[in-house]
């Protein structure tokens, strides 16, 4: 356990990672409790994506620790940390384009349930069910049945969430969630993963750039400046420190 | 008419054809049938993996020898010795993929046809073995198999056998990931999937039923050469997936059909334009018609995935 007291589900620790002269992440230490529902916000460039790459293995840190559910996880490939219960969407919509919006669920279950090398059966039938049931619980049962390249933006969006949730994880980091959608369906979208994560006692880690948005749902908030942690706490506490209105220009922007 | 009714009217007229045609169509289907496993095989690496290779005439040239050399060299028979042709060629393709499948699009393709220069360069230069140059003549099927309609018969089995086992593995658990796969890597590590291994996995798939369309083919010509593994057999499947139609399963069969009965057609009255032919197909083929010759059926029947 890397952490005292409380067993924590991710944590980093002096996490770094450089791209020739830019610190794109400098010394982060995060600390998530289970069940917690985490905003990392801050300008353009802060590292948001970097950390979250750091994070799910896309990219390998320079120095520093990362601990996913107390077990130092750092140099695990993607398909690893899946396995061990991370769940992760991605900036610009990543979906199976050409399979059915059914068949992208189908396919998470049956590889969550490691059955992905089983030629012997019909997947056809495989967690059909189960799948229908969480295309019901981001709202697309309808749309089941199409390919998933032809589903409006917005779908697509909630279709990678339901992609990640079939792993059933421990840990689901959303990287700009609502990215490209209206207002009203950011904050749909966003009251649907704070309920799913209530109901399941999933813990979240999410980036996002609609305040409105983070200061509805997120339960604490952590704010990053130039690859560095500036401050972090419960919304309230995070809308009246200094540090972070003079970041955001000045402006008291947390509303 | 519905699938089944296809299928059916399929079967009847491959069963009765050995009743109406003479040897010379039966070799024709017999060789029609090989090359459609063969590019079938190719093509669940294309079509459903996303990975182009143009190095598959290794995989077919291991078949091919495999069975030839047991024949010749160890006396074995052809029952023994065809199912021998696809483990082999899967342990090369084992061995062979575990690099290519680390590279990806242009680099992956000219490392398979690295890899297939390299089982030709072996095969040509090891004359002791393979008999180089020279290849191995007499290669026979036993007496009962010898006749056309006979190996035809035993060809349409096994063809009829292994389209039936890929199009399994294709709506496989396995085949959902193999697509997966080819539509976004990225995401498919996300849910799991070890994108390399499962790569490779279909590549070895691929390769053990391009060895047993090698072996069914060692048998069918009596004789095989080195240039089985030579470069230009490595695009026939290629050629003959892009006409069929890549993004069907059963495209590849349909262009095994339209490109030995083309050949056939036109080599006999001119047989020095042949390839010029073949080169203005291809062109009219990917610019008018980019899902193949069953592109011109179309519906449902043979559509393998959503259309994008």
């Amino acid at each position: 356990m890397a952490h005292d007291g409380q067993a924590l589900v991710l944590q980093t620790r002096g996490l770094r990672k450089r791209f020739g002269g830019v610190q794109a992440v400098n010394g982060v230490d995060l600390a998530v409790p289970p069940g917690d529902l985490r905003a990392i916000i801050g300008p353009n460039g802060a590292g948001k994506t970097t950390l979250f790459n750091l994070i799910t293995g896309d990219l390998a840190h320079d120095t520093g620790h990362i601990y996913f559910g107390g077990e130092e996880v750092s140099g695990l490939p993607p398909h690893r940390l899946c396995r061990r219960g991370m769940g992760r969407t991605f900036q610009i919509t990543s979906i199976f384009r050409r399979l059915t919006a059914l068949e992208n669920v189908q396919t998470a279950f049956l590889s969550h349930h490691r059955r992905h090398f089983n030629i012997l059966v019909p997947a056809r039938r495989l967690y059909r069910d189960q799948a229908l049931a969480l295309l019901e619980r981001v709202g697309l049962r309808e749309q089941a049945g199409k390919p998933s390249g032809i589903l409006a933006h917005g779908d697509q969006r909630r279709l990678e969430l339901a992609i990640a949730l079939a792993g059933t994880p421990r840990l689901l980091l959303l990287d700009e969630p609502t990215a490209g959608m209206a207002p009203q369906e950011r904050h749909e979208i966003m009251a649907l993963v704070a309920r799913i994560a209530g109901d399941t006692g999933l813990t979240v880690v999410f980036t996002e750039h609609d305040m409105d948005v983070v200061f509805a749902v997120a339960r604490r908030i952590t704010v990053m400046h130039q690859g560095a942690v500036l401050a972090e706490g419960p919304p309230a506490d995070v809308r009246a420190n200094t540090d972070v209105q003079r970041v955001y220009l000045g402006q008291p922007v947390p509303r | 008419m519905s699938p089944a009714r296809w299928l059916g009217f399929l079967i009847v007229v491959l069963a009765v054809a050995p009743l109406v045609l003479p040897p010379f169509f039966l070799q024709l289907l017999t060789e029609i049938a090989i090359v459609g496993l063969f590019a079938t095989a190719f093509n669940l690496l294309m079509g459903f993996g996303g990975m182009v290779s143009f190095g598959h005439a290794a995989y077919f040239a291991l078949g091919a020898y495999t069975a030839a050399l047991l024949v010749k060299r160890a006396g074995v028979p052809l029952l023994l010795a065809l199912p021998a042709s696809p483990i082999v060629a899967a342990a090369g393709a084992l061995l062979f993929g575990f690099f290519i499948v680390r590279l990806s699009h242009t680099y992956f393709a000219m490392l398979s046809l690295a890899f297939a220069q390299i089982v030709f360069t072996v095969i040509f230069k090891w004359k002791a073995l393979t008999g180089g140059d020279d290849g191995l003549l007499d290669v026979w099927p036993p007496s009962m198999l010898k006749s056309p309609a006979a190996y035809y018969y035993f060809t349409l089995a096994i063809v009829g056998l292994s389209i039936l086992a890929l199009r399994a593995i294709v709506d496989s658990p396995f085949g959902y990931a193999l697509k997966a796969v080819r539509e976004n890597p990225r995401r498919a590590r996300y849910i799991g999937i070890d994108v390399r291994r499962h790569q490779l996995a279909a590549f070895v798939i691929s390769g053990a039923f391009s060895g047993l369309a090698g072996g069914l083919f060692a048998f069918y010509n009596g004789s095989v050469f080195p240039d089985f593994a030579y470069f230009t057999k490595s695009f026939e499947p290629l050629v003959v997936a892009l006409l069929g139609g890549v993004q069907s399963f059963y495209g590849p069969l349909a262009g095994a059909f339209g490109f030995k009965i083309l050949e056939w057609l036109v080599s006999r009255q001119w047989p020095v334009y042949w390839p010029l032919f073949l080169g203005s197909i291809v062109v009219v083929v990917i610019v008018l018609l980019p899902s193949g010759f069953v592109g011109l059926v179309g519906g449902r029947v043979w559509r393998t995935t959503a259309k994008p």
